[in-house]
């Protein structure tokens, strides 16, 4: 079995159309994936499952409706928290970040102090 | 109009049950115990729920879970989930930023 | 305020089809879709559809999802795409959010199409990164060529849970079983057989008690349940999967039906909570209707249908098309629709037990439970027969609204009738060519061409074949049950592509004469 998880040729839709190959960063790491596709792909193409850890429980969590329904698959891109994944499309030198908690940003203040227990 | 009022019609004490902590809001992170002691704390309707636990009001709206609430919630009650209304709907329907939503088209305010 | 003659909300199937029809009466539409590109679920849908041959049967959807664009590019009909509506206010007044800003339109009609959202199962563990819907499995294969993982577990054996399947078959995973708290196969069977004879395990009244793995699925554990749902102690089996695919159903998006304060009601045979409609789409809310799953879950055929009454009523209300002209057009598609809705799996059946065809033939228990069709049981019905030479094979056991066989033959094998739910015949009298047209057609694979005897003990059976790597005329493989277990050795004789036939090729294979009312699927040998 092909274990790799592009489709090279599909019996019935052929060689997909993808576009060219673009570098992007995953926590700080070089990957590469197709230009224009969701970034959720990309990841899952390079074998990244986990894309936030929730608030509350600090549990994984990934791709689950993959069309921008279900919002589990948030990550921080560029900067800016809570972007669904699976419907941003991938561009070259995107900064991809897991996402802890609902809004990781470093200098929100109170998000940090009720992590710490201090409010 | 709601069909669920009688307000003493539950007044056995609430039971734990072995799936109790599985998450049935994903958003939120509301687990089938809350929701399940939620009624035992004298909450019958959907909108009630959602005010008390926040199920349904994370970031998805309530795509997910709406449907397995109503099932839990009717199963407490002994009703059928069609019995229960469904929370209100107003907009937005999809989250959207804030600032989105202050930037009006050719709008005043 | 910007005001149009009609607001579609939705480009899927159902909204596409009103704004034609609409846009050839000469109105002024907006439509919005909150998607990078229009067409809705189907250009996710890689499989034949099923139908009549007017209505697109045999077409893939995603070909169906071309056809009805550049319909709509002809007329001029302009979808504004990455645009989502956020509500529905009194007067039939939209808000839109778009690019960053939010803008308020007005529609002197307007058509809800916004589709359907998945139903879910919870279980312990289904948020674990590698638990998905099946909408999301079909996004990732069939648009951006990406595995949803290399072994998979469904959940759910409705069409969806099928058709995912296979579809999960023809990307390269492997489909671990479908499992399914019903003690029956609740989508077509000839989409459990599909599956059956490529060796995917059906496990009824089960379900999943609890997905494996620390940060991402590595395991899943089902169990058997009793007749009140709990699970049977000591009936859990662990199952090897690196996905789980949930596919329960699906549920009418109903937000904005339920904001605009038209009459709504719970209706189990259409999927929900729906907004309740007259027999041209309208809610009570006078001037908005509703189409496609948004007013009651079922085929994408069904809501194209559907789309084109609304499109017609639209143009209607606001006189861009005569009383005359509309009811001559609505009733046509009535019609259509009426056709569509027939059949044991009709939406007025839902959760009705049938025993026997419209034609008084049993309904094979063992395809509701396995997936397969007993090697006896399927000697009743009207496409099994056994003359000498070549001749179609039709294991089509079901009720079901598909008729593309019937016309596929050029020699006229294959009877149907007008009715389009009649089981398929295969007329004695009729010479079989060996064309394989039938085979092409069959949307649910079930048409098999037969000859028992090809000399020398041995017989050749042709069958669709739709996977890679494709077999090549001269290698020896396996001759597969239709419970996918090998029989025997089979060679392959021929393999045919036909543009025509649509990526549906057509392997002959050579079988032991014993094995030719058994052989039904063709592996190659384990390398």
């Amino acid at each position: 079995m092909d274990t790799s998880e592009r489709i090279a040729v599909h019996p019935i839709l052929g060689v997909p159309e993808k576009g060219r190959q673009v570098q992007f960063t995953y926590n700080g790491k070089t990957m590469s994936g197709c230009e224009g596709e969701p970034v959720a792909m990309a990841l899952k193409a390079a074998g990244v499952m986990v894309h936030r850890y929730t608030k509350k429980r600090h549990e994984p969590r990934g791709i689950f409706c993959a069309i921008g329904r279900c919002t589990d698959c948030v990550m921080v891109v560029d900067g800016v928290p809570n972007i669904r994944t699976c419907v941003t499309p991938l561009a070259e030198g995107m900064d991809v970040r897991t996402q802890d908690g609902v809004t990781p940003l470093a200098g929100d203040k109170a998000d940090k102090e009720e992590a710490d227990g201090t409010i | 109009m709601t069909q669920i009022t009688d307000r003493s019609m539950r007044t056995a004490a609430f039971k734990p049950e072995a799936d109790d902590d599985m998450l049935i809001c994903r958003c939120e992170e509301i687990t089938k115990g809350e929701i399940r002691r939620a009624v035992y704390e004298g909450m019958y309707e959907i909108t009630e729920i959602r005010r008390w636990l926040r199920v349904g009001m994370g970031l998805c709206q309530g795509q997910t879970c709406t449907k397995l609430v109503q099932r839990i919630v009717a199963k407490e009650l002994g009703v059928s989930p069609a019995q229960l209304e469904s929370a209100a709907a107003r907009g937005p329907v999809r989250p959207i930023e804030m600032a989105c939503m202050g930037n009006e088209k050719g709008g005043v305010c | 305020m910007e005001r149009y003659d009609l607001v579609i909300i939705g480009a899927g199937p159902a909204g596409l089809s009103a704004a034609i029809e609409a846009a050839r009466c000469g109105m002024n539409i907006a439509v919005y879709d909150e998607n990078k590109r229009p067409g809705g679920q189907l250009f996710k849908q890689i499989h034949k559809f099923f139908g009549s041959k007017e209505h697109h049967a045999k077409e893939r959807g995603f070909h169906i999802g071309e056809e009805l664009l550049a319909e709509a590019d002809r007329l001029g009909v302009d979808v504004s795409l990455d645009t989502v509506v956020t509500g529905l206010y009194p007067g039939n007044e939209v808000m839109i959010k778009k690019g960053g800003q939010v803008s308020h339109v007005r529609g002197d009609t307007v058509l809800l199409a916004a589709g359907a959202s998945e139903n879910m199962a919870p279980f312990d563990g289904w948020t674990l990164p590698g638990v998905i819907g099946a909408g999301a499995a079909q996004t990732m294969m069939n648009l951006h060529g990406i595995r949803p993982g290399s072994r998979v577990l469904m959940l759910g054996s409705g069409n969806v849970g099928l058709v995912v399947s296979y579809q999960l078959l023809q990307a390269g995973c492997e489909v671990a079983a479908v499992v399914d708290a019903a003690p029956k196969i609740g989508g077509y069977g000839v989409h459990a057989a599909k599956l059956a004879r490529c060796g995917v395990p059906f496990q009824l009244s089960s379900t999943i008690v609890r997905a494996k793995g620390g940060d991402h699925v590595e395991g899943a554990v089902i169990g058997r349940m009793d007749e009140h749902g709990k699970i049977i102690p000591g009936s859990e089996t662990e199952i090897d999967c690196d996905t789980i695919c949930i596919a329960v159903g699906l549920s009418p998006m109903n937000q904005l039906a339920r904001m605009s304060g038209c009459r709504m009601e719970q209706n189990p045979k259409k999927g929900g909570c729906v907004p309740v409609c007259n027999e041209y789409g309208e809610t009570s809310v006078r001037g908005l209707f509703a189409a496609g799953d948004a007013e009651g879950i079922e085929e994408a055929s069904s809501a194209m249908i559907e789309g084109r009454i609304a499109g017609i009523a639209c143009a209607n209300r606001l006189g861009f098309l005569e009383d005359g002209k509309a009811k001559e057009a609505v009733e046509s598609n009535e019609q259509a629709l009426d056709t569509l809705r027939q059949g044991m799996f009709a939406p007025k059946n839902r959760g009705k037990q049938i025993e026997k065809t419209d034609e008084g033939f049993p309904v094979s228990q063992h395809l509701l439970v396995t997936g397969f069709l007993g090697d006896d049981e399927v000697e009743v019905y009207p496409g099994v027969t056994h003359p000498k030479g070549l001749h179609p094979v039709i294991e089509c056991t079901q009720n079901i609204p598909c008729n593309p066989c019937q016309d596929a033959c050029p020699h006229g094998c294959i009877h149907i009738g007008s009715f389009i739910t009649a089981l398929p015949a295969v007329e004695a009298s009729a010479e079989c060519i060996g064309c394989g047209r039938c085979v092409a057609s069959c949307s649910g694979q079930a048409i098999f061409l037969v000859n028992e005897d090809i000399g020398g003990g041995y017989a050749s059976v042709t069958m669709p074949y739709e996977f890679m790597p494709l077999p090549e005329k001269g290698d020896i493989g396996l001759a597969c049950s239709r419970d996918g277990q090998a029989i025997g050795e089979a060679e392959v004789l021929d393999v045919k592509s036909v543009k025509a036939f649509d990526h549906t090729n057509l392997l002959t294979i050579r079988v032991p004469a014993e094995l030719s009312g058994k052989a039904r699927f063709y592996k190659a040998a384990q390398q």
